[in-house]
C-alpha cells in the first residue's frame, strides 16, 4: 500500500482589521551569506483585479533584519509592522486584500490572497463617490438648459 | 579550513583511435526508461549511446547538465574540491586536460565564471574495469567576488597523446545544476514564508 502525502505550506486564515490598526507579520526563511549583513523586510496589503495584483503602497511597512554570516543554511526570522491607513487619508478602502511580504533586493517573496479583511472606513466618502456622477449630471443639465433656451429664442426671432 | 568536495562521474570513456566499443555498462537495451533522479521519461538509443527526451514529436538528446544529487555550501575563502572519476579502457594516454568550471547554466548555455585546468595521464587498461579506475580533481578557492548565482558546475576532459577528443568537441563532459549554495556578499534566501500575521 502506498501513501500519497503532499507537503504544502499551511494556508493563512483570513483576519478582520479596522482601518487605523497595526498589523504585525512574522516570516521565516533559510539563508546563507558570506558577511554579516542587514536586509530590508517589507509587507503590505494588495488587491487583485483584471489588470493583476496591486500593492496598496500607502500601507506598506518595512523593518530591518540582521543576518549574521553563515556559509551553511541558517534559520532566519523577521517581523514587520504596517498600518492600515484609512481611505479618507489616502489609504486602504473597505474590502478583502491579499498579504505580500518580501525582502528587498532578493528573490524572497511570499504572498497569499484574501487574508486581510478591512472595515471601518466611514460611509461618507463612499456616499459622496456614489452621488458624484449624479451631481455632475445635474450641473451639466443646469449649464446646457439655458443655452438651449437661448438658441430656441434666436430661431424664433429669425 | 576544511575542503568541501563535489564528485562527478563521467561514466565510461575510450580513446578515439582505439576504435573499440566502450566497455559495456549494464548493456542498456533500446527503449524508454525513467530517470530515477527527475522522474522524467527518457529514451535510450544504443547506436548513438545517448538518452533522448521526446518533445513535439522530436527526440532531443539529453544535455550534459544534470540535477545535482547534493548541494555544497561555500563562502568566499572556502576551498571547494571537485573530483571526477570514470571507467577507462584503452592505451596509455599522457597529458589529458581536465577542464573544471563554475558558473551559470541557462538557456543559452554555460556562462563560465571560474575556470581551471589540470593535466593527468590515463593508464593502459586492456579489460573493462568493474568500477571507475581513473580520477582527477581540482580545488577551487572561492573568491570574494563570487556571485550567488554561480551555482552550476561542469567538467570536461580532452586532449592528450594519443588524443581522446578535441576541446570543443569532446563528448566527455558532465555537470550539475544548482550544485552550490553560495554564501556571497548578497544573501541567498530560500524557504521564505509567512509564519503569522496579527493585530498589535
Amino acid at each position: 500500500m502506498a501513501l500519497d502525502i503532499v507537503l504544502a505550506p499551511m494556508a493563512l486564515e483570513p483576519k478582520t482589521f479596522n482601518v487605523g490598526e497595526k498589523v504585525r507579520v512574522t516570516v521565516s526563511f533559510k539563508y546563507v551569506v558570506g558577511v554579516n549583513t542587514t536586509v530590508k523586510l517589507l509587507a503590505g496589503p494588495y488587491y487583485t483585479n483584471i489588470l493583476g495584483k496591486h500593492l496598496v503602497s500607502t500601507c506598506v511597512g518595512q523593518a530591518e533584519i540582521q543576518l549574521p554570516a553563515s556559509s551553511t543554511p541558517a534559520d532566519g526570522t523577521g517581523t514587520v509592522d504596517f498600518i492600515l491607513i484609512a481611505k479618507s487619508l489616502g489609504g486602504i478602502d473597505n474590502g478583502t486584500y491579499g498579504l505580500r511580504v518580501w525582502i528587498e533586493d532578493t528573490s524572497a517573496v511570499a504572498e497569499q490572497d484574501n487574508v486581510i479583511i478591512v472595515s471601518g472606513n466611514t460611509g461618507s466618502g463612499d456616499m459622496f463617490s456614489a452621488m458624484l456622477p449624479m451631481v455632475m449630471m445635474l450641473l451639466m443639465v443646469g449649464m446646457i438648459a439655458p443655452m438651449t433656451k437661448q438658441l430656441g429664442e434666436g430661431a424664433e426671432e429669425e | 579550513m576544511t575542503v568541501k568536495t563535489l564528485d562527478l562521474s563521467l561514466k565510461a570513456i575510450r580513446v578515439l583511435q582505439d576504435g573499440s566499443d566502450p566497455p559495456e555498462e549494464g548493456l542498456l537495451l533500446p527503449g524508454w526508461y525513467v530517470d530515477p533522479q527527475t522522474g522524467q521519461r527518457i529514451f535510450y538509443d544504443p547506436n548513438s549511446q545517448k538518452f533522448y527526451t521526446l518533445a513535439g514529436g522530436v527526440y532531443i538528446p539529453l544535455g550534459y547538465m544534470n540535477p545535482a544529487p547534493k548541494q555544497v555550501a561555500v563562502a568566499p575563502g572556502d576551498r571547494l574540491k571537485v573530483t571526477i572519476s570514470f571507467k577507462y579502457t584503452g592505451p596509455a594516454v599522457t597529458g589529458v586536460t581536465g577542464y573544471y568550471c563554475l558558473g551559470i547554466y541557462g538557456t543559452f548555455g554555460f556562462d563560465e565564471r571560474l575556470v581551471q585546468r589540470t593535466t593527468f595521464n590515463l593508464p593502459q587498461v586492456t579489460s573493462p574495469p568493474a568500477s571507475p579506475n581513473v580520477s582527477d580533481s581540482y580545488t577551487f578557492t572561492i573568491p570574494t567576488g563570487i556571485g550567488t548565482n554561480w551555482d552550476d558546475i561542469y567538467v570536461k576532459i580532452f586532449g592528450g597523446s594519443p588524443g581522446i577528443a578535441g576541446e570543443a568537441t569532446t563528448p566527455y563532459l558532465f555537470g550539475y545544476e544548482n550544485a552550490l549554495i553560495i554564501a556571497g556578499i548578497q544573501p541567498n534566501i530560500t524557504e521564505f514564508k509567512i509564519a503569522d500575521f496579527a493585530k498589535v
